[in-house]
């Protein structure tokens, strides 16, 4: 089960890191991200200081080592994903090895942006250089609920197991496009009730 | 004493063909608070989204609720939106803000702008639901009685002149009730409540309505209609115990 910190679990500690600006967090953060996508591969030495850089703020915020190394294995798979079909052209190993590095480098520096600056900080830079209302609102809204809904499956996943008592494969995956097919409906009703509720406050 | 609420011959049929409300008629007076009681799917949830014009989806051109004496059409809308404060039945529909502070402050911004200091009445409403200090915290990281209360804390910041509450004590437990119900006999504002919960209504409202198949049953005093047994057993209802048990000691 994912648990409703997911994104920013360690966005509230207490470390020089966590106390800098938001909106200096996000520019730094996209200005590295800028940099590692546009270096020409033969740089390696700009990724090593690149990678140097990153190693000292994780140590600086005082986010357990533990805690990155498996949240980017965790997002390793879809890099790797894409990487893997480098190797099919002609000096495949190269590009392969620049591509997962330009990107676990890019990984880590968001991972680190969102450990160390709370999502709502972010929205609210986001705001102030004047992001589209309606795009801000989406994410506080897709922030806010992702993890009311991924509770939800898991009571009705719960429910469902409870009550099922075939292990067949065909009758699981029935079950759980049941579930699935209910899940909509049920965040369709949510979204017009939390819209309902947005209007009696005032939403234009 | 001056109404606050009337309605007159609200009818309502849901999309779906189902007829939800046939001619409800009731006034509340300014300070009033009155229980709405009823079996489920009786229609009080139906009626409470008519009282700041949630429902009908498309305003009709003859308006059956008026708040002070206004109908409620699209033109008033905002003002009346302000007037009338809807706690709604699930918290986690009603919290959407990342943090307990930009929940409370969105009402006051919806209706006095983006930029207009909101600080001095977010806080005043957050003392007033004894929640100073949660403003950082994520809504989603509450209990279901602090929930509850901060979403009573954003309907407050708004300062209504009259509340609409939808079961407010569901899914609180004791200690989590006692504490809305002093929250709530502290309110000045009128108050409609509809609950299950009838011991409130008989703490908190001398008047209640009895709802069922979308029409009122009953419109009298609460000690008088919930002691009618025979009234409130066809209804889906029973007499609460506080009224069975009460001996003069």
């Amino acid at each position: 089960m994912i648990r409703h910190d997911f994104f920013d679990r360690h966005s509230r500690l207490d470390s020089w890191i966590h106390r800098l600006n938001a909106g200096w967090k996000l520019s730094i953060a996209l200005a590295i991200v800028l940099a590692t996508v546009l270096m020409p591969g033969r740089f390696a030495l700009c990724f090593v200081g690149i990678a140097t850089l990153l190693v000292v703020v994780a140590v600086a915020s005082k986010i357990p080592a533990g805690f990155l190394v498996k949240r980017l294995l965790l997002l390793e798979p879809l890099v790797l994903g894409v990487a893997v079909l480098a190797l099919l052209q002609p000096n495949g190993g190269c590009v392969f090895l620049v591509i997962v590095t330009k990107s676990t480098l890019c990984l880590l520096t968001m991972v680190l942006l969102s450990n160390t600056t709370p999502f709502s900080e972010l929205l609210g830079v986001l705001q102030r250089v004047r992001f589209p209302a309606m795009l801000i609102t989406t994410l506080a809204l897709m922030y806010r609920y992702l993890f009311v809904l991924v509770d939800e499956a898991g009571r009705m996943q719960r429910a469902r197991a409870s009550r099922t008592f075939t292990k067949r494969r065909f009758a699981v995956w029935k079950s759980l496009g049941t579930v699935i097919g209910q899940l909509f409906v049920r965040s369709t009703e949510r979204a017009e009730r939390i819209y309902a509720a947005m209007c009696s406050r005032g939403w234009k | 004493m001056s109404t606050a609420i009337e309605v007159r011959d609200l009818c309502y049929r849901y999309p779906d063909g189902k007829e939800a409300l046939r001619g409800i008629n009731f006034t509340v007076a300014t300070g009033e608070c009155i229980g709405l009681i009823g079996p489920n799917g009786a229609g009080k949830s139906t009626i409470l989204l008519h009282l700041n014009g949630i429902l009908p989806e498309q305003p009709t051109r003859t308006p059956a609720v008026f708040i002070c004496g206004q109908p409620v059409t699209e033109q008033n809308l905002p003002a009346i939106r302000r007037d009338v404060g809807l706690l709604f039945q699930d918290a986690d529909d009603q919290l959407f803000c990342p943090t307990v502070m930009e929940d409370v402050a969105f009402g006051p911004r919806q209706f006095d702008g983006v930029g207009a200091p909101v600080d001095g009445r977010v806080n005043a409403a957050l003392q007033q639901v004894g929640l100073i200090g949660f403003e950082k915290r994520s809504p989603y990281h509450l209990s279901v009685g602090e929930k509850r209360r901060v979403c009573l804390a954003g309907i407050l910041a708004c300062a209504p002149r009259m509340l609409v509450l939808d079961e407010p004590t569901s899914g609180l437990d004791p200690r989590g009730k006692a504490e809305l119900k002093t929250l709530l006999q502290k309110l000045p504002a009128t108050k409609i409540i509809a609950t299950h919960d009838l011991e409130l209504v008989v703490e908190l409202c001398p008047r209640a309505l009895l709802v069922d198949h979308g029409e009122i049953i009953a419109d009298a005093a609460t000690l008088e209609l919930l002691n009618d047994e025979a009234l409130m057993l066809a209804h889906g209802l029973e007499r609460p115990h506080i009224l069975r048990h009460r001996h003069p000691h």
